[in-house]
């Protein structure tokens, strides 16, 4: 492949991801697609912050040792990040077929990169399991245009419930395993203090759905003891 | 559910009934609207016979529960009788009733779960259950002759991206919140530009989104796949308040409008882009709105799916999709003891298990 050539990959949700080779390394380009259903003002500003606070975090990240893609180039205004090219597949697409010990590890390891994130107070804002690659035994962590920092538990939680209902809707077979070993991953680096706490906001976060009986029940018990 | 699908079940199914019509009557009163619909399968074709409703339309304020549940007691024996009128059909005639008995305002749901079960006891009719959110979703799912759509559930009582999958309708995304409806509803109606919420078909929010034509920066709280819209109306009512004209206020309706349609967009978006289906189904009160069609129909053009809606009459509450849920349910046997038939206030979409939803 030419240095500077673009090789269409896919097509996500708010962005075009281009294969290419910048500064000889295989690189992604993700290019943030201007949207002809918003406002061009809307639009613009809409872009340019996804743009800027996807590239700081992740750089923060890499600093911090977790397995996310490294930062090559930035240009807000257009809605242009490349980042290194990670050779995987998204857990979304595999996780129905692999093997429970590898379940087992992926969980483990996301667990414990979702923890050290949330020590560092930064929160992913769409943890779910379309984005995260696996690729060989390591689990990489993508897709930050919805992260932020934020020393609010809430924020953490929601990553937790985001990740809990992405393995529901796609694979509930494997709900309990994946959520049982990445609560063990999580808990080896925030301590069972905090990790327990944080349990307890994520079914919090869960009863705020709409019609939920549970929720119900516990009004009326209130409602009746106190 | 298709038409050769409805077929084979009335081979295998209907062996014990007449197989050439099937008729079921059902009642829809969760919220603002009494509604009886009837829908039928006649000789394999699924039809509606009838949809008639009374809606309750407060002179101030939003919906009363105990209010709106007296208005639906005063009007339901006239709504009834027109549809039977109407249709045609007498109550003896009838296969089964099906009623929405949740999720919903407590004291309106009971006014269409008495009737019901009176019915069912009375005329000895089989009384089926029905979630008034999947009513929504198979009542657009008929209209536009889909199979399996990514849903977009939008109403005063509920903002939700949906699938199906394994016997039940997923929620990929949902308000953490206020719903969608309920935004536009409490927003107008706070800065005394509603009741009536809806003026010749158009949402007030829309009416006074003309009046500006500038967009202004608000709240954009997405998280994940779901959406928040608290701090996005707070917002909005905190700069309406300051105000100074109708092109200032325009201009906060046009943003607020913008802002949390776009929100919702994005969700589905991304609802699209991981299950790569290829149609879309805007369903629910809010379907009524043209700019959140237009919205929705150029984001599924970018991703090569089609986009559906379904039109007015079926948009809003109405009994018609609860007649046509309930024959569903009925074919595949779904029932319930009417001394059993307790209303649900709270009763999820993605609570029930329906049987023409595949496995995988």
């Amino acid at each position: 492949m030419d240095p500077g050539e673009l090789v269409f990959l896919t097509q996500g949700a708010e962005a075009k991801l281009y294969l290419t080779v910048f500064l000889g390394f295989k690189s992604i380009a993700k290019y943030r697609i201007p949207k002809p259903y918003r406002h061009p003002e809307f639009d613009k500003l809409f872009r340019y912050r996804r743009t800027i606070i996807e590239a700081k975090i992740m750089s923060h990240l890499r600093i911090l040792g977790l397995n996310v893609p490294a930062i090559y180039y930035v240009d807000p205004d257009n809605g242009l990040i490349i980042m290194e090219y990670i050779d995987g597949h998204r857990l979304s697409d595999c996780l129905g077929v692999l093997e429970r010990s590898s379940v087992i590890d992926y969980a483990l390891s996301l667990g414990k990169q979702a923890s050290i994130m949330h020590k560092n107070t930064i929160y992913h804002g769409d943890l779910t399991i379309a984005n995260t690659i696996v690729s060989g035994n390591k689990l990489y962590i993508i897709d930050f245009g919805l992260s932020g920092y934020s020393r609010d538990l809430e924020e953490y939680a929601i990553d937790i419930h985001l990740l809990s209902r992405s393995i529901e809707a796609l694979y509930p077979e494997l709900h309990d395993l994946f959520m049982g070993y990445f609560w063990k991953g999580y808990a080896e680096i925030a301590g069972n203090e905090f990790t327990v706490k944080l349990k307890d906001k994520v079914h919090d976060i869960r009863l705020r759905g709409r019609y939920i009986e549970e929720r119900l029940r516990r009004r009326i018990m209130h409602e009746k003891y106190m | 559910m298709a038409n050769a699908d409805i077929q084979n079940l009335f081979v295998t199914q209907g062996k014990e009934r007449a197989l050439d019509k099937i008729i079921v009557l059902g009642i829809e009163s969760t919220s603002h609207t009494f509604g009886v619909g009837i829908a039928a399968i006649i000789y394999g074709e699924p039809k509606i016979l009838v949809n008639e409703y009374s809606k309750y339309v407060p002179e101030k304020g939003g919906i009363h529960p105990r209010e709106a549940s007296q208005h639906h007691m005063a009007k339901a024996p006239r709504v009834l009788r027109n549809a039977l009128n109407k249709s045609g059909i007498k109550l003896k005639d009838i296969d089964a009733i099906a009623v929405a008995l949740g999720p919903g305002l407590g004291p309106c749901l009971r006014v269409g779960a008495s009737i019901a079960r009176f019915i069912s006891s009375y005329y000895g009719k089989p009384l089926v259950p029905v979630n008034h959110a999947v009513a929504h979703i198979e009542i657009g799912k008929l209209v536009n002759k889909l199979n399996d759509p990514l849903v977009v559930y939008v109403s005063g009582g509920n903002t939700l991206v949906s699938i199906q999958r394994r016997r039940r309708y997923r929620v990929l995304g949902e308000t953490l919140d206020i719903p969608l409806g309920n935004l536009l509803d409490t927003f107008a109606r706070e800065v005394g530009l509603a009741p009536p919420y809806v003026v010749g078909g158009k949402h007030q929010v829309d009416i006074c989104a003309e009046w500006g034509n500038e967009f202004i920066d608000l709240p954009y709280t997405v998280k994940g796949n779901d959406l928040s819209f608290s701090g996005l109306l707070t917002a909005a009512l905190k700069k309406a308040r300051q105000a100074q004209n109708r092109i200032e206020l325009g201009n906060i309706c046009l943003s607020l409008r913008e802002t949390a349609f776009n929100m919702l967009v994005e969700v589905a978006e991304r609802g699209l882009a991981l299950t790569r289906k290829k149609e879309v189904l805007l369903t629910g009160g809010v379907a009524a709105n043209e700019y959140l069609n237009l919205k929705l129909d150029k984001m599924a053009q970018l991703h090569g799916a089609r986009f559906y809606t379904v039109p007015n009459e079926y948009a809003g509450d109405n009994g018609a999709m609860i007649a046509w849920t309930g024959l569903l349910l009925y074919l595949y046997g779904v029932t319930i003891d009417p001394q059993k038939a307790f209303v649900k206030q709270r009763w999820r979409l993605d609570e029930v298990d329906l049987p023409w939803i595949p496995e995988n």
